[in-house]
């Protein structure tokens, strides 16, 4: 599986949505992506990428493409 | 329209509660009891539960019951006497107030298959239990049970009734009435020397209540302010005496709590003749 | 129904044990109709963001009064329903005590009292905030089951469990975000019966809430530095006490409770007052927060001050085993 793969199942399987849906996806864009969903993605693509993310980035991760932005950080390269 | 009978059956109601306040009293002896806030409320209980609350004695938890709450908890005596002539106590009841063992405590003690809903005497509670239940009542869509609370003038000096109240605007509770006993006295004086809570009608009229301000002694006009609707939660500012209907207790500190003596019981029992 | 899965727990121990009571505020939406949520302008910080909006019909926000919150709460629970009332620990038993005391206590009715940030988690908004006095305000009021999770996990455990008995209960919510995870698997939780995480045979060590991670951590430094076998007992539970798992502590040469909370009053001294009662007892030692109200400061820095660090705890532990007649 490639990373973008991996980082595309985590928002399907944490908000229970489509490939084609996440998409442009930004925080509270749709309902399951509230407060409690937020960290329930960062805890399914910390599990999945195998880091740790630094609460700066935990906050500014606000959609689908700024999260590619912030991985890379972590050397999780999602192109 | 007001049935004059109904008023009627609430006077004599309020007259053979007036004399069994005075029995109690004196049948606890020394201890003495809260009597003159007690005998402020005779008229406002009479009414409650002779002319205008729904309940069932034989079945007490009856969920389309109205809910009734002592929140002045020291002048239970009156809910007692008013608890007999609805038929939840009997006479041989009323004589074990203040005994040991009893369940007519001096201060009401919650006991539903008795008509006590919730338990009282610290002040300042009852408006809160008011408001949930009401919330309550609201989300199992019963809409035909009223909640009734009796506060005491003195109570409304208490900050938390009036966290309860402006709760009690903010959701509407138009199944919510509360009542205050305002008889103008407190426990160490009057209660415009104590802290003062005048204009207490304006007071909560700007709370967002419906607010109806009545002579508390007069069956006729508590049974037209008991019954009326509004979209708001109601307050009836039950203008009362202290002490009413014994002449050397009327509007008296000194009766707020104490005992009655042989020869003071006789005076307080000749005053209920005629 | 809720997963006790890795990657859910992991959730819960980064969202804090706020939000871990809210994540199972949701789950109990679903399942119990009488469920409710009462809060004094602390929705939010509950973490109930989510159960707002998917229920906004069984949340009742009464604004900044929490006297009138729990005196709400009580009348829906006379009328049948399960109301949580939230706020921080020391509004919830200090602030209501005499609420806290008619309601649930003397009338025994059915309100779930939470006490969000007890301890010193919120230390850097100083003593006004903290709470270390909550357990032994509430402890000694009859009636009222007290909660201590030890984790996340344990605080959706806590929750859940509340909501099926029958009784008034407060339910301590403790430690920071990220919390440190003691249970990383689903587990039997039982209001009442403590649980013994590591058995040791030389001494008893008696945790609750925060406390129980540290207190793991200081037994694996007593062993691994000193050879000195210690249990670990998770007791969830302050009142009523697990009075069986103070029996078989007694077994061992020495009892120590350690609680982020107030010497006075709190588990230790609910132990203390147990083994009063026996005649055959090892001698007892007591960690907790020193009588005083310390500087604010943040989380660590007063776990730190007040000497509760798993190595301060194995250091206190040490000196007084070092010194009992054995």
């Amino acid at each position: 599986m490639t990373n973008l793969e991996k980082y595309t199942k985590a928002f399907e399987e944490t908000f229970n949505i489509t490939a084609e849906q996440t998409k442009g996806l930004e925080y509270q864009a749709i309902s399951e992506w509230d407060s409690v969903g937020h960290m329930s993605l960062i805890a399914a693509l910390e599990d999945a990428f195998d880091i740790m993310m630094d609460t700066d980035d935990i906050i500014d991760f606000s959609s689908f493409e700024k999260g590619k932005e912030i991985l890379a950080k972590y050397d999780v390269d999602v192109k | 329209m007001i049935d004059n009978n109904l008023v009627k059956k609430c006077k004599e109601a309020s007259k053979r509660m007036r004399i069994n306040a005075i029995k109690m009293t004196h049948n606890v002896g020394n201890v003495g009891a809260h009597i003159g806030g007690a005998l402020s409320m005779i008229e406002i209980m009479s009414v409650l539960y002779l002319g205008v609350m729904k309940y069932d004695i034989k079945n007490p938890l009856m969920e389309k019951r109205d809910r009734f709450i002592l929140s002045k908890g020291h002048g239970v005596i009156a809910q007692y006497a008013a608890l007999k002539e609805a038929g939840f106590l009997t006479d041989e009841d009323l004589l074990t107030f203040k005994q040991n063992e009893t369940q007519l405590y001096a201060h009401p003690s919650m006991n539903l298959k008795m008509g006590i809903e919730f338990s009282s005497g610290s002040l300042g509670q009852g408006l809160s239990l008011g408001v949930g239940t009401a919330l309550a009542l609201k989300q199992k869509n019963n809409t035909s049970s009223r909640i009734f609370v009796l506060l005491g003038d003195g109570e409304c000096d208490e900050g938390s009734v009036w966290e309860a109240a402006a709760s009690a605007n903010h959701y509407q509770l138009s199944n919510l009435v509360v009542i205050v006993d305002k008889n103008n006295l407190q426990y160490d004086g009057q209660t415009k020397e104590i802290l003062s809570m005048d204009p207490l009608e304006e007071k909560w009229k700007s709370f967002g209540w419906k607010v109806l301000s009545i002579n508390g002694h007069s069956e006729k006009d508590l049974l037209t302010a008991l019954n009326s609707n509004s979209n708001v939660p109601i307050a009836i500012i039950a203008n009362t005496v202290k002490g009413k209907g014994v002449s050397f207790m009327e509007d008296n500190v000194l009766w707020h709590n104490n005992r009655l003596t042989e020869n003071q019981l006789i005076q307080a029992m000749e005053e209920q003749e005629d | 129904m809720i997963e006790y899965k890795k990657s859910n727990i992991k959730l819960w121990s980064r969202l804090g044990s706020c939000g871990a009571f809210g994540f199972a505020a949701n789950e109990l939406a679903q399942t119990n109709d009488n469920v409710l949520m009462v809060t004094s302008d602390l929705c939010f910080y509950s973490g109930l963001d989510r159960f707002k909006s998917q229920y906004p019909n069984k949340l009742f926000n009464v604004g900044i009064a929490e006297q009138n919150m729990v005196g709400v709460a009580s009348g829906l629970a006379n009328e049948g329903f399960i109301p949580f009332a939230t706020t921080y620990a020391t509004f919830a038993s200090a602030r209501c005590a005499d609420q806290v005391r008619v309601n649930m206590g003397y009338m025994n009715l059915n309100v779930k009292l939470v006490g969000l940030t007890a301890g010193l988690s919120v230390g850097i908004l100083g003593p006004t905030h903290i709470s270390i006095e909550d357990i032994a305000i509430i402890r000694s009021i009859p009636n009222i089951v007290i909660l201590s999770p030890a984790d996340c996990t344990e605080t959706v455990k806590a929750t859940i469990a509340a909501s099926k008995i029958d009784a008034p209960v407060y339910l301590r919510l403790s430690g920071p975000m990220n919390n440190p995870i003691v249970y990383t698997d689903d587990y039997n939780f039982e209001i009442g019966k403590a649980i013994t995480l590591i058995e040791g045979k030389d001494i008893s060590i008696i945790a609750t809430g925060t406390m129980v991670y540290n207190s793991l951590k200081a037994a694996e430094i007593l062993k691994e530095k000193y050879s000195i076998c210690a249990s670990v007992i998770n007791m969830h539970t302050i009142k009523p006490l697990d009075k069986n798992a103070v029996d078989m502590a007694c077994e061992s040469n020495l009892i120590v409770t350690v609680e982020e909370h107030s010497k006075i009053g709190g588990l230790g001294s609910a132990v203390s007052e147990y083994l009063s009662e026996k005649t055959n007892k090892p001698p007892q030692l007591i960690l907790g927060l020193s009588d005083e109200y310390k500087h604010a400061g943040s989380y660590d820095y007063l776990i730190q001050q007040y000497g509760l660090t798993p190595e301060k705890i194995a250091d206190n532990i040490l000196k007084k085993y070092k010194n009992i007649e054995r």
